[in-house]
């Protein structure tokens, strides 16, 4: 199968699994308890809905979907909108479209995810590759401790401990905000510790199966330098599989880290979809995780399409990648 | 001896010096509990230039470390504790790690026994054929690609330039294993270590392999073929080797060793050997299996399978005793039966 007739079957799939995701959030969100309005009434304290400004918008959101319309009408115009890209105003950020905010929170969350894989992948390969060089020697114990101990401790924690050595205490970084490259660096390596543990295992195993391999050995049989045929015969082969376990990783980052966004106040995506989830903010509820949606399975399709291009054997057999068994992601939440 | 060796030169090889002379090696693997495992132990043999030496023996008999120690390629598990290995007049175990590198592949090239394995699944022919003669700096890139060309054009690849830009897996068995042989040999090394090559092919494919081989012998390359198959070393072979648990126990010349086997593990494998038996033969396979190199028996290590074993005698350590200036076994009767 040529390259473009397996994108087009792979775009067309792509599309039936949102219209499912979306029937299905939109679903469970009509069952799911409580209101926008008797939320913000209850955290305000106050007995009716007059003053707290909401009215207003609700007035505007049922002139939107029309009141009283039936379910399904309610999700073909919304649909309708996330089809348009006009999905209209959220409920809890007055004045500010749902596709405004993925606009400005996006770039904010996706810059975050790429450094912080990053970074995983820059202490996770070459502590991978040292610890199974040295397969159960001293140094490979201390290494994967190490790592694990990054993996052990979650985000917000790691986030927390920075603050107060990096910001409280050392006063390097500053600890909340996002506009200057110094707010990138707490953060990042926040997330990064977590991903890099389980990059560095995963970078450790695969390797010793490849070093394993008869064509390492018959590459040093040719008299080929050991460093060489360590990177070129061993560790390339090595970190194919990896791609498998990155895409997910990086996919799950993009949708944001709540607790991180919010301890570094980032205005990224988790924070929006969290603040909206608890809000019961029906539109900016549904875009978002419409966008999570399509961020993940382009991410996979993004998976499968490096596996193709770095092994030749998946390629010719014209499939690019969908062959190859599945990883499941390892990200914790 | 055939014609296109060089006899003039001073470091001509000459019958009195072989182009690799294996003297008493022992390599032993380390444990986690208990002594290490004897795997190699005490091993010589010689051969010289143009000669095909076939080391014959069961799966686990040493065959395979004995030339993984020659080429210091063990895993880190083993270690090589006495012995030489004089490859052209050096000592290949206490060579630089740096001039051992020089010597594998240019001087002494491997075949392996199952090309799928031994080929790197991600690259092309191109860059496996040609990568040793960059790094031993032999020629440039584009002459490298001419001769690697040229090397599966010599293996009987047909189509060879578009076939230098495929993956192995993108070959037929056969092809692949020609081409790992081509690869072994674009370097025109001095000695090609094979270690069963042509266990994991057709019959058809054997024998286009061993046509191969027997060119390269002609043309002065000595070549160590690593095998279980007797009628493979018959075949192909001017000497051959037979191991067992770890040691040589008989020495000869291919023909004599299946005309008049002197270790009665060597007629035992003649006696279990499909092809060289013969059909007038019933088959007659050793009993038992071989031994586990943490329980070795005491003295000769065949004697609990041997059907001709003498109970006091057998247990005594035996060497391996000169029948002939060619011949040696490891049998304190092997001299009783000459004749």
């Amino acid at each position: 199968m040529g390259l473009l007739r397996y994108l087009g079957s792979r775009a067309g799939r792509l599309a039936l699994s949102l219209i499912a995701v979306s029937i299905i959030t939109f679903g469970l969100l009509q069952l799911a308890p409580g209101n926008f309005a008797d939320i913000q009434r209850v955290t305000s304290g106050a007995t009716s809905i007059a003053g707290t400004g909401t009215e207003s918008m609700l007035a505007e959101t049922q002139a939107r979907y029309g009141e009283g319309t039936p379910v399904v009408e309610q999700y073909l115009t919304f649909m309708q909108g996330v089809v348009t890209w006009d999905m209209g105003p959220s409920y809890r950020y007055a004045g500010r479209a749902v596709e405004d905010i993925i606009e400005s929170a996006f770039p904010v969350s996706a810059t975050l995810a790429v450094l912080a894989v990053l970074l995983a992948l820059l202490i996770a390969i070459p502590a991978g590759v040292y610890a199974a060089l040295r397969q159960n020697s001293k140094s490979d114990h201390t290494t994967m401790f190490l790592v694990t101990l990054g993996h052990a401790l979650p985000n917000y924690l790691i986030a927390a401990f920075l603050i107060i050595v990096f910001t409280a205490y050392l006063g390097w970084f500053p600890s909340s905000g996002w506009s200057t490259l110094d707010h990138v660096v707490l953060p990042v390596v926040a997330l990064s510790l977590g991903p890099a543990a389980v990059l560095a295992r995963y970078v450790r195993s695969s390797m010793l199966e490849t070093l394993r391999e008869e064509y390492v050995t018959a590459a040093l049989a040719k008299g080929g330098p050991y460093r060489t045929v360590i990177l070129r015969h061993a560790l390339r082969n090595s970190l194919i599989p990896l791609v498998t376990v990155v895409g997910p990783l990086l996919a799950a980052l993009m949708t944001g880290t709540v607790f991180v966004e919010a301890l570094f106040r980032i205005p990224g995506l988790g924070y929006y979809a969290a603040t909206a989830a608890a809000s019961r903010d029906m539109p900016l509820l549904m875009g978002t995780v419409l966008f999570f949606a399509l961020i993940i399975m382009v991410m996979n399709l993004l998976v499968d399409l490096t596996y193709g291009f770095l092994d030749p054997r998946i390629r010719a057999e014209g499939g690019w990648g969908r062959s190859r068994p599945r990883k499941v992601s390892t990200q914790p939440a | 001896m055939t014609m296109t060796e060089p006899r003039d030169g001073a470091t001509a090889p000459t019958a009195t010096e072989p182009l690799l002379h294996v003297a008493d090696l022992h390599t032993e693997f380390r444990r986690e509990q208990g002594e290490p495992l004897r795997a190699v132990d005490g091993v010589s043999f010689d051969i010289a230039p143009g000669r095909a030496l076939a080391i014959v023996g069961e799966s686990g008999s040493g065959k395979s470390v004995t030339m993984r120690t020659v080429l210091r390629l063990l895993p880190r598990t083993a270690r090589t504790t006495a012995g030489t290995a004089r490859f052209q007049g050096r000592d290949l175990l206490t060579l630089s790690a740096r001039d051992m590198r020089r010597v594998r592949g240019r001087d002494i090239g491997m075949v392996f026994q199952n090309a799928m394995e031994a080929m790197n699944p991600t690259l092309t022919l191109e860059r496996q054929l040609t990568e040793h003669l960059l790094w031993h700096g032999i020629c440039g890139k584009a002459e490298a690609k001419k001769r690697a060309v040229q090397a599966l054009a010599d293996v009987g690849i047909p189509e060879p330039e578009r076939r230098i830009r495929v993956y192995p897996f993108q070959l037929s068995g056969g092809m692949r294993q020609r081409a790992m042989i081509a690869m072994a040999m674009i370097t025109q090394p001095a000695l090609l270590i094979a270690d069963e090559p042509t266990t994991a092919v057709d019959v058809t494919v054997q024998r286009q392999i061993l046509d191969l081989l027997a060119g390269l012998k002609e043309r002065g390359t000595g070549i160590i073929m690593i095998t279980h198959d007797l009628g493979v070393a018959r075949y192909f072979c001017d000497d051959a080797v037979v191991m067992y648990a770890g040691r040589v126990v008989e020495r000869a010349p291919t023909r004599d060793l299946l005309d008049t086997p002197r270790h009665p593990y060597t007629r035992g494998l003649l006696g279990s050997s499909v092809e060289v038996g013969g059909r007038d033969r019933p088959l007659a396979p050793i009993p038992g299996s071989p031994p586990d190199l943490a329980r070795r028996p005491v003295g000769c290590a065949f004697h609990p399978r041997c059907a001709e074993a003498q109970l006091p005698r057998c247990r005594e350590d035996q060497e391996l005793i000169e029948i002939s200036t060619t011949r040696a076994a490891a049998c304190w009767r092997a001299g009783d039966d000459d004749d």
